[in-house]
């Protein structure tokens, strides 16, 4: 493991009188996949969009490849590829368009543009439905297509929101493999509400409940599974 | 192609995606052709500051329509947060927003050249007021996009930013009315903040910095507001 990608400290989002995350703190490193594990409502995806810049933490800080979030935003989402839980959807783009929009809003150079869609399409084996309207996707897809838009500048970090979520068992299976083979080169942090999910793929685990970071616990090294989730998830959350 | 410029695409394309472009641009013709028609014909006027005023009006009426669904939309169906997460500063997502609605407005206001045209071609107006009226009518846009973006910034919901643009355009148009019954100094102050004392000037063919200043302002703080917008989350 190198030197930190993504370091947060002292992270949280208060909405009104409700604190929503709070004072969360974690490292993560390339070549690794951290995964926050909570329940739904436990804050997982809004630590997500104060890493990504869409929105601003009411205290503490979070850096991205070295770069600030807030005060170097732009800097620092050029080194981000974000996946939200659910791909929003233009319903007037076909997926080539799409992904064309995207890579050329990530910086991708024109020249490069057609090299950067054929790789993705080539890893997520979109080739077939480049020519189809957003709308006309199914959930499968539409997931491969959000994948897929996170991938096209080659960022050294990605961030999936939920990857797994309404895919069937097969696409679960296919999603797990693309995660565990893009952790070789990228730091991937993903979130699930799902432990046996997070065990399958993550080398860490941070557990949250009620916006607070509960314990952060190994579940791999080497790719040998050295820690057991769900004992250590009922032992965090018995003591709170 | 720069971030701008996909911006702008994505939104030029959407704008023209959607019927409701299509749908402007037939009723505002269609609306002023028929007060063409009817002026020529019936009065045999050569005068377009009635055609010119009525532009104004139509414009406040119908730019709500392009920008009240241009960041709620986007906001509302999650695509903001996209649009957000890549390395694209919310100015240029802003701008490119502002400028594809004003593109629209600007074909707007080149299909209606041709009353002007037709008119050269049957009688002898005086151009002087109907290239400063154009100027105006183009400055009273700017204004209204921009102040319409801001709104939609502020909600997900693109009929409150429908109604809230429409209910702030035409306050201001109609600001002026208040001056009578306000005291002094109120009074300047109501008819200063006056869309229509703003734009009468450029109908009347006189072109004055302050006037085009003051849209030039408003469009300058509607764009601000909208930045801010995206940034106090």
């Amino acid at each position: 493991m190198s030197s930190p990608l993504v370091v947060s400290s002292g992270l949280s989002k208060q909405f009104g009188q409700r604190l929503v995350v709070d004072n969360v703190s974690f490292t993560i490193s390339r070549g690794e996949v951290f995964g926050l594990l909570g329940p739904n409502g436990s804050g997982k995806s809004t630590i997500l969009r104060m890493l990504v810049g869409c929105l601003r933490p009411s205290c503490g800080t979070a850096m991205v490849a070295g770069f600030d979030v807030i005060s170097d935003g732009c800097t620092a989402r050029a080194r981000l590829g974000y996946a939200p839980e659910d791909l929003p959807i233009y319903a007037s783009m076909r997926v080539e368009e799409f992904l064309s929009m995207m890579a050329l809003l990530k910086g991708v150079s024109a020249k490069r543009l057609d090299c950067a869609l054929e790789k993705v399409s080539t890893v997520l084996d979109l080739s077939d439905i480049l020519r189809r309207r957003m709308a006309q996707l199914s959930r499968g897809f539409r997931q491969r297509v959000n994948i897929a838009q996170a991938l096209l500048n080659d960022p050294p970090l990605l961030i999936f929101d939920e990857p797994t979520n309404g895919l069937d068992p097969r696409q679960i299976i296919d999603c797990r493999k693309l995660i565990l083979k893009l952790a070789r080169n990228h730091a991937v942090l993903i979130t699930s509400h799902i432990l046996s999910e997070v065990e399958k793929i993550a080398d860490r685990a941070a557990f949250l409940s009620d916006g607070r970071l509960l314990g952060i616990e190994t579940v791999r090294k080497n790719g040998v599974v050295i820690g057991d989730l769900e004992s250590r998830f009922l032992e965090l959350t018995d003591t709170t | 192609m720069n971030r701008f410029g996909v911006v702008y695409r994505k939104e030029m394309a959407a704008i023209f995606y959607s019927p409701i472009a299509y749908a402007v641009l037939s009723v505002f013709s269609l609306l002023m052709g028929y007060t063409f028609c009817a002026q020529l014909f019936h009065t045999r006027g050569t005068s377009l500051v009635p055609m010119l005023f009525q532009a104004a009006l139509l414009l406040i009426l119908t730019i709500p329509l392009l920008t009240m669904r241009q960041f709620s939309e986007e906001r509302r169906s999650g695509t903001l947060e996209l649009l957000l997460s890549t390395p694209v500063s919310n100015l240029t997502l802003v701008i490119g927003k502002y400028f594809a609605s004003l593109t629209l407005v600007a074909i707007l206001l080149c299909v209606m050249l041709v009353y002007p045209i037709a008119l050269e071609i049957v009688a002898e107006p005086d151009w002087g007021p109907i290239i400063s009226g154009y100027i105006g009518l183009f400055a009273l846009s700017s204004a209204l996009i921009a102040s319409g973006l801001a709104i939609s910034a502020l909600t997900s919901n693109q009929m409150i930013a429908g109604v809230l643009s429409t209910g702030l355009f035409l306050t201001l148009w109609m600001a002026e009315v208040l001056g009578v019954i306000l005291p002094s100094p109120l009074d300047h102050f109501a008819i200063g903040l006056s869309l229509d004392s703003r734009f009468t000037p450029f109908v009347t063919g006189a072109v004055y910095l302050s006037d085009f200043g003051w849209f030039l302002i408003i469009t300058l703080l509607g764009i601000l507001l909208c930045v801010g917008a995206l940034v106090r989350r």
